[in-house]
């Protein structure tokens, strides 16, 4: 195959940690300018010195040595066997001459086959259930049945003049008992199909943790104890919080907690690296961001365990990737159980009337870090107002969702366009309230404002992003944000919808398409 | 043209139906709820007409079907097939077997009729 870059994976994986030529030859004890040599491949090396570099960068030594990319051409090879791609002819040696000189590429091709594949695997599986399914299809049975008796019937009773009262009577007899079993059966296949989602499982490990957090109700008991726990141990209280995390992270950890960067590079986001025992704050983050990064850097130390135990006791994360994702989740969950202790903040918060700019005060947190918690509020005994979060970019993609058992978030695609999180957009950084109303009649408070994120100072635009909570209209008295609204049946609301898939407002003048079912689903 | 029809279905209210409109066609029409009576009905006289359920209790229309389509006896009776399920492997399997004619539910009383004409014209 062809000669693979060695020394240009060594200078990806350098910069990647934010390493400078010279402290990664300083570690390795090798001069910068043979390090310079060897990342610019006029140098070739093997052996220990490339099991040390492999070392240094925490990366296992295929990754340096060909094997990773002979295992990349076999995948490669596996795709051209594709029968979607087989009459292109690919060629092998033309494989390895791709991840010799674009294995990004390479990998994004053996990704994307991959991805593809699943998603086969999973319409397969979702298309089996559907003609499957002893349920549906002794409803479908049912349902055709019941219509057949109906038609027969009404078409003689409609073509027939002569008929006797009698036989008339016993026609009109059959229509209604087959018509009162047809909707019996309708009802069935509805909550059938309302349930079907969660039943057939997610496919994506973003669906997989989705899931896993509603399942909880997004309140975990274990992980509040072990973050009041921690709290105790680093000796945090609100007023000195900051100064416990840090000492206790230096002091009981042996972490190097370091403002800035310790090589130079800049960077804009927190960056917490466990097995170097450093953890760097940007100094261009606001104080609520580096509180939450060492209060996060101390979750994953210190709860690493608690974690684990919820992760293991759920059937619903199945995918490597999913249980990942759900340990960072839940050590943000304990981080911000830490910043925001529950015994402290849901008082806060019930007698601020859940005013999310001044409990972001009083506990030196994030206006998004304010809504996560507030949306964890479910102790029994203790509860706050159960709301639902959902973040989107401005696109429209949505980014963060959890939602409440009355109102689905959207999968995929986007929500309706006339929601609040959208509207914030048009007013960065004021708070935007909605008082919505869907096609059901259900009427829910929605509160967002946008947010940004990794701000890189002048001419680098920060990352905009739109931050909604929602909660029933039932609850929003209990809110700051319905001042002045009012909230009676019969006030005005915000017409909205679920998205134009699903919603049957037929005459809404953003719908951009059909909707799947018509107002049968409300 | 009146004809001797045999109707296998287990809903009484299609039944009742397609016995009523065949009556007014003129054809006399026995109903049976399974497919062991249509077939122990079938081994004394033997009908015009055969129509059949596929989803019956017990035996189900295509292996009554199958019986009578190798019972050298039986195997001249033009058979109607009726059926709740669409795919296509269904239809298939009953042209496979020999159904004379296949109906999907929920069909027009007026699709029944003509294939009734159609299988018994010249009788």
């Amino acid at each position: 195959m062809a000669r693979t870059l060695v020394g240009q994976r060594i200078r990806d994986h350098r910069k990647a940690r934010g390493w400078t030529q010279a402290a990664l030859a300083a570690h390795l004890q090798i001069s910068p300018s043979y390090l310079n040599l060897i990342e610019s491949d006029r140098r070739n090396i093997a052996g220990a010195l490339l099991k040390r570099i492999a070392d240094a960068l925490g990366q296992p030594l295929e990754e340096f040595d060909g094997a990773a990319e002979r295992r990349l051409v076999d995948d490669l090879g596996e795709i051209a066997a594709d029968a979607a791609v087989a009459p292109l002819h690919l060629a092998a040696d033309s494989a390895a001459d791709l991840v010799a000189r674009h294995p990004g590429w390479a990998r994004a091709l053996v990704a994307l086959h991959r991805s593809a594949r699943d998603r086969q695997e999973a319409i397969a599986a979702l298309s089996d259930r559907l003609s499957q399914d002893p349920f549906l299809g002794d409803a479908i049975h049912s349902l055709l049945t019941n219509l057949t008796a109906i038609r027969s019937a009404s078409e003689i009773l409609e073509s027939v003049a002569d008929l006797e009262p009698a036989q008339r009577k016993r026609f009109v007899a059959i229509i209604a008992g087959d018509s009162r079993r047809m909707s019996d059966v309708a009802h069935a296949l509805a909550a059938f199909l309302a349930k079907a989602p969660v039943a057939t499982g997610p496919v994506t490990p973003v669906e997989e943790v989705d899931d896993f957090i509603f399942d909880r109700a997004n309140h975990f008991p274990a992980l509040e104890a072990a973050a009041e726990a921690l709290a105790l141990q680093i000796g945090a209280s609100p007023t000195r919080l900051d100064a416990a995390l840090a000492g206790w992270l230096a002091n009981a950890r042996g972490i190097d907690v370091r403002v800035g960067s310790a090589n130079g590079v800049v960077s804009h986001r927190p960056r917490f690296d466990r097995a170097a025992g450093m953890l760097e704050l940007p100094d261009s983050a606001g104080a609520s961001t580096r509180r939450f990064a060492m209060a996060l850097a101390a979750a994953e130390l210190a709860c690493g365990d608690e974690v684990a135990a919820q992760l293991d006791r759920t059937p619903l994360l199945s995918a490597p990737a999913a249980r990942r994702r759900a340990e960072r989740v839940l050590h943000s969950y304990v981080a911000g159980a830490l910043v925001m202790p529950y015994a402290a903040f849901q008082p806060a918060a019930a007698a601020l009337r859940y005013d999310i700019d001044l409990l972001g005060r009083r506990f030196g947190a994030s206006f998004e870090q304010v809504c996560h918690r507030l949306a964890t509020l479910r102790r029994p005994g203790a509860e706050g107002i159960h709301f639902g979060l959902m973040r989107v970019d401005p696109a429209g993609f949505v980014t963060k969702r959890l939602p409440l058992p009355g109102l689905a978030l959207p999968r995929y695609g986007n929500a309706c366009p006339l929601w609040a999180v959208y509207g914030a957009f048009r007013t960065p950084g004021s708070i935007v309230r909605q008082l919505a109303e869907f096609p059901g009649g259900q009427r829910y408070l929605m509160i967002a404002r946008t947010i940004e994120k990794d701000a890189e100072g002048f001419g680098v635009p920060p990352r905009l992003l739109s931050v909604m909570l929602f909660c029933d209209a039932l609850h929003a008295d209990r809110t700051v944000y319905a001042g002045g609204l009012d909230l009676g049946a019969s006030a005005p609301a915000t017409a909205v919808g679920q998205s134009c898939r699903m919603c049957a407002r037929r005459d809404c003048g953003w719908r951009q398409e059909d909707p799947i079912m018509d107002a049968g689903m409300y | 043209m009146s004809a001797q029809v045999l109707i296998a279905e287990d809903e009484s209210h299609i039944a009742e139906s397609l016995g009523f409109i065949l009556e007014r066609e003129g054809h006399t029409v026995v109903t049976v709820p399974d497919g062991e009576t249509a077939l122990l009905r079938l081994h004394g006289r033997l009908p015009d007409l055969l129509i059949l359920d596929v989803m019956l209790p017990g035996l189900s229309g295509f292996e009554v079907l199958k019986a009578i389509k190798s019972d050298p006896r039986l195997d001249s009776l033009p058979v109607i097939v009726l059926t709740a399920r669409t795919q296509p492997r269904d239809r298939e399997m009953a042209e496979s077997i020999g159904a004379a004619a296949y109906l999907t539910k929920p069909f027009s009383n007026r699709d029944i009729i003509e294939q009734v004409r159609r299988l018994t014209a010249g009788r």
